[in-house]
C-alpha cells in the first residue's frame, strides 16, 4: 500500500517535470514556471494557511469544539514549515530567528479567545499590545533580512493589516455577525497574497542569482498566484463549510455564502482569461455537480443515508470529469482533460478525507488530510497557471524577460527536443539512483 | 525493496515518455468527443429536480427531520391543540364534576344522544371538537330516577368558573362560563347551541325546571354558555416558538438560488418556488432545515423565485422577497 503510494508520488514528482522539459526548447515563452514564480507560491500556500488555520483554531477554541486543540497543532505545524523556507533563502541562523517571533506569536490566538469568553477586557488589551509588538518586531526582521527591499513601515503596515483582519473576523464570529466575519475571512485571507507578492518580491530583488533573475511579479507569476488563491480558498472554505455543516452551526449559511462570493471571484478570474461565456460553462460545472453535491455529503452523513453518500460521490466524480474536460477545452489541451479530471478527483478526495476524519471524531488525522489538501491546491495553480501561459502567451508576456538567456544552447533543431528529454531523463533516472545509493549508505 | 520501487517508477516514467514522444497522449485527448452527450443527460437530470413534488406529502416525507422527537411531538401536541381534541374527561372544580365522557351521536327520533351512565358526560361526537372553531356540546342528565347525577348541580355554575375538558393523552383544554340560559324543552335555539361560530366554545346541556310526567322529561333544558381559554402567557410562548419569519436574503447566485435560515425552533424546512412569468409560482423544490439552503437551476437568471419556512406542525410563512429583485 505504502509502496504504491510511494511510486505515484515519485511518478507525479517525474510527471509534473514533463511540461517543463516539453517546453524547455524556447525559453522566451513566459512560464509561470521559474524560481522566483516558486518561491511566490510557497510563501501564497504557507502564508495563506496560517491565515485560515488561525481564524478557523480560534472559532473552534471560542465554541469549545473539540477539534480545538488539533486546529492549533495544524496552525503550530504550519508555522514549523516556514522555518526551513526561511533557512533556504537566508541560512540557518536567520531562520532560529525567525521562527522564534513567528512561532511565538501564534500564541496570542488563544488569549483574544480567552478573553472574549471570559469577557476579560485587560486580557484583551495584553493580547494587542503583544500583537502590536509582534508587528513591529517581525517587520523590522523581515526589513533587515531583505535589506531593506521590503522597508520596515511597508511591513509593519501590512502586518498590522494582516492581524486586524484575523482579529475582525474573529469578534464579528464572537458578536454572531457572520456575514461580516466571513467578509473580514476572505479579505484577510486574500491579504496573504499580497504579503506573499511584496515578500517574494522584495527576496527575488534583493537575491537575483539565487532565482535566476527570475521576477516573482511577472503576469505569469501573478496568473498562478490568482489561481493559488482561488483554489486553495475553495479548499478552504469547503472543509470549513463541511464542519459547519455537519455540526449545524449557526453560521454555516454565511460560509455557503462566503462560498458563493468565492464562485463569483472565480468566475471573475476565468471570464478575464476566456470570456463571459466560458465564465458561464465554468459556473455551471463548478456548481451542480460539486458544490452541491459536497453538501449532499453533509446532509448524508446527517442523515446516515449511504444511498444518498454514494450519490453525492458520484455527482463528485461527474464534476470531476466536467471540470476536467471543461478546462482540457478551455486549454486546448495545453492541460490535458485527462490529467486535469484526476487531479480535480484527487482534490475531492482530500475534501472527503478531511470531512470523513471530522465526522470519525478523528481530528488529527482530519487536519492531517487539511495540510494535505490545503497544499495540492497549489500544484492545481501552477499546474494550470502553466497551461494557460502556454496557451496565450501573448497574453502573459511580461515586460520584462528573463536578462540573460541561458548560455548553453539546447534550442536549435527540431528532433531536439525530443533528444533533449531523454537525456534529461537519464540525468533524473541516474541522480534518482545516486540518491538511493546514499541513503541506502547511510543508513 | 527500494530497487524495486526505483526500477518501477523508472520504467514506467521511460514508458510514459514513450507515449509522449509518440503522441499518444494527443489522440486520447482527441477520442473524448462523447462529451456532448454527457451534458445532455446532465440537463435532462436537472429537469427532472424541476418537477413540482406531489402535493398532500406529509410533512416527514417532504423534510428529513431530524433526530428532533422532542421537538416535532412538542409541535403536533401544538397542532392538536389548534386542530381540537377528541375529550374523554370533564373536570368542573366549582361543582365538583370529576367525570369521564363518552361519545354520543344523533338517535333515531333526531334528538341528541345521552350517555347511558348517569356518571358519565356526552360529548356530541358529530359537531365541533373541543379546541376548534365552533360550538362543541357536552350533555349530561341532571338526576337519575333515584338520585342526583353528573352535571346535577350545573346551575349552580357562576359566569367565569372554569370547566376543563382533557383528552386520553391528556392535553388539557380550559372554558370559561359566559352565561346560562335555561330553554323550554321544545324551544330550544338550536342553531346557536350546535351552529356555527368564530368563537371556541364548549356548551354544556343539562335538564332544567319540572320533571314533566307525562312527557318523559323535565320540561326545561339548562345551556352553559363557554368559551375557551387561551392563557395569555401560554399564548406568547407559542408565539415565541412559532416565530413564523420568511426565509431572508433570497439571492440568484449563479445557478444557484440562495437563502439564510430561518434560526427559530420547529423549522422543519423550506418551500422553493419559481415562476417563469414574474406572476404565477409553482413549488420546485422542498430542502429539509439541515440542508445547504440552496436550489440549482441552471438557468436561475431566467426565472424568479421565492422561498418559504414551513414549520414542523405545517405552517407555513409568507413568501420571501422575490429573486432576483
Amino acid at each position: 500500500m505504502k509502496t504504491t503510494k510511494r511510486i505515484l508520488i515519485t511518478i507525479m514528482a517525474i510527471m509534473l517535470l514533463t511540461p517543463s522539459l516539453a517546453m524547455a526548447h524556447d525559453h522566451s515563452e513566459p512560464t509561470t514556471k521559474t524560481p522566483a514564480s516558486d518561491l511566490r507560491s510557497t510563501l501564497d500556500q504557507l502564508l495563506s494557511e496560517h491565515f485560515a488555520l488561525a481564524t478557523t483554531a480560534m472559532m473552534k477554541d471560542y465554541d469549545d469544539a473539540e477539534d480545538a486543540e488539533q486546529a492549533y497543532a495544524a496552525l503550530d505545524q504550519n508555522a514549523m514549515d516556514m522555518t526551513p523556507a526561511v533557512a533556504s533563502v537566508y541560512g540557518d541562523e536567520a531562520a532560529a530567528q525567525f521562527e522564534e517571533i513567528f512561532v511565538n506569536h501564534n500564541d496570542y490566538s488563544p488569549d483574544f479567545v480567552e478573553a472574549a469568553k471570559s469577557g476579560d477586557e485587560a486580557m484583551r488589551e495584553e493580547a494587542e499590545a503583544e500583537v502590536d509588538e509582534f508587528v513591529e518586531e517581525f517587520g523590522e526582521f523581515l526589513s533587515t533580512a531583505t535589506e531593506g527591499n521590503l522597508p520596515a513601515d511597508a511591513a509593519k503596515e501590512v502586518l498590522a493589516a494582516h492581524e486586524e483582519d484575523v482579529i475582525s473576523t474573529f469578534d464579528h464570529y464572537v458578536n454572531e455577525e457572520y456575514e461580516e466575519a466571513y467578509g473580514a475571512y476572505r479579505e484577510g485571507f486574500h491579504r496573504m497574497f499580497d504579503i506573499s507578492k511584496a515578500l517574494s518580491t522584495a527576496i527575488t530583488t534583493q537575491m537575483p542569482d539565487q532565482f535566476e533573475n527570475t521576477k516573482a511579479d511577472t503576469p505569469a507569476a501573478d496568473l498562478r498566484s490568482t489561481l493559488n488563491s482561488l483554489a486553495s480558498e475553495h479548499f478552504a472554505l469547503a472543509a470549513l463549510e463541511m464542519q459547519k455543516g455537519y455540526d449545524q452551526a449557526s453560521d454555516y449559511d454565511f460560509v455557503t455564502w462566503a462560498e458563493n462570493m468565492h464562485t463569483e471571484d472565480f468566475k471573475a478570474a476565468i471570464a478575464s482569461i476566456y470570456g463571459d461565456e466560458g465564465a458561464a460553462q465554468f459556473e455551471k460545472v463548478w456548481q451542480q455537480d460539486h458544490i452541491n453535491a459536497q453538501s449532499d455529503i453533509i446532509t448524508a452523513a446527517l442523515e446516515e443515508d449511504e444511498e444518498a453518500r454514494m450519490q453525492a460521490e458520484e455527482s463528485l466524480q461527474m464534476f470531476a470529469e466536467e471540470f476536467g474536460a471543461f478546462l482540457g477545452s478551455a486549454t486546448e489541451e495545453n492541460l490535458p482533460a485527462e490529467a486535469a479530471t484526476e487531479a480535480v478527483w484527487q482534490h475531492e478526495e482530500q475534501v472527503l478525507a478531511t470531512f470523513d476524519n471530522y465526522a470519525a471524531g478523528d481530528y488529527e488525522a482530519a487536519y492531517e488530510s487539511y495540510r494535505e489538501g490545503y497544499g495540492f491546491m497549489f500544484g492545481i495553480g501552477e499546474t494550470l497557471g502553466e497551461a494557460i501561459v502556454t496557451q496565450m502567451p501573448d497574453q502573459f508576456a511580461g515586460e520584462e524577460m528573463p536578462e540573460e538567456m541561458p548560455k548553453t544552447g539546447f534550442g536549435g533543431a527540431t528532433d531536439a527536443s525530443t533528444t533533449w528529454m531523454w537525456v534529461a531523463f537519464a540525468v533524473t533516472a541516474l541522480a534518482g539512483a545516486g540518491f538511493m545509493i546514499r541513503k541506502n549508505a547511510n543508513q | 525493496m527500494k530497487w524495486k520501487i526505483y526500477f518501477t517508477v523508472v520504467g514506467l516514467v521511460a514508458l510514459l515518455l514513450t507515449a509522449y514522444s509518440t503522441d499518444v497522449f494527443a489522440n486520447w485527448t482527441n477520442s473524448s468527443e462523447p462529451e456532448e452527450d454527457t451534458r445532455g443527460e446532465l440537463s435532462s437530470q436537472s429537469d427532472e429536480n424541476l418537477t413540482p413534488p406531489e402535493e398532500d406529502v406529509p410533512l416527514d416525507e417532504e423534510f428529513t427531520i431530524l433526530n428532533d422527537q422532542e421537538t416535532l411531538e412538542k409541535f403536533q401536541t401544538e397542532k392538536k391543540q389548534e386542530e381540537g381534541i377528541t375529550p374523554t374527561h370533564i373536570k368542573i372544580p366549582s361543582i365538583d364534576v370529576d367525570a369521564p365522557i363518552e361519545q354520543v351521536g344523533i338517535l333515531d327520533n333526531g334528538q341528541m344522544g345521552v350517555p347511558q351512565e348517569m356518571e358519565k358526560v356526552g360529548w356530541f361526537e358529530p359537531g365541533t371538537k373541543p379546541g376548534e372553531n365552533g360550538n362543541s356540546v357536552l350533555a349530561g342528565h341532571v338526576d337519575s330516577k333515584t338520585g342526583p347525577a353528573v352535571f346535577f348541580k350545573l346551575d349552580q355554575l357562576e359566569e367565569g368558573d372554569d370547566i376543563i375538558v382533557s383528552d386520553e393523552e391528556g392535553t388539557e383544554l380550559t372554558y370559561t362560563v359566559k352565561r346560562m340560559e335555561s330553554y323550554p324543552y321544545t324551544d330550544s335555539p338550536i342553531d346557536e347551541i350546535f351552529g356555527q361560530t368564530d368563537q371556541k366554545n364548549l356548551n354544556l346541556i343539562t335538564c332544567t325546571g319540572t320533571f314533566n310526567r307525562e312527557a318523559g322529561t323535565h320540561d326545561e333544558r339548562l345551556v352553559v354558555y363557554t368559551e375557551l381559554v387561551e392563557p395569555e402567557q401560554q399564548e406568547e410562548e407559542e408565539e415565541q416558538e412559532l416565530d413564523i419569519q420568511s426565509p431572508t436574503n433570497v439571492e440568484v447566485s449563479g445557478t444557484f438560488i440562495t437563502w439564510h435560515a430561518v434560526r427559530v425552533e420547529g423549522v422543519a424546512g423550506y418551500r422553493v418556488y419559481k415562476s417563469t412569468d414574474g406572476e404565477n409560482y409553482e413549488k420546485v423544490a422542498s430542502v429539509s432545515s439541515h440542508e445547504r439552503k440552496s436550489f440549482t437551476d441552471e438557468k436561475a437568471a431566467d426565472h424568479s423565485y421565492y422561498v418559504t419556512t414551513v414549520y414542523l406542525d405545517g405552517t407555513e410563512s409568507d413568501p420571501s422577497e422575490v429573486a432576483p429583485e
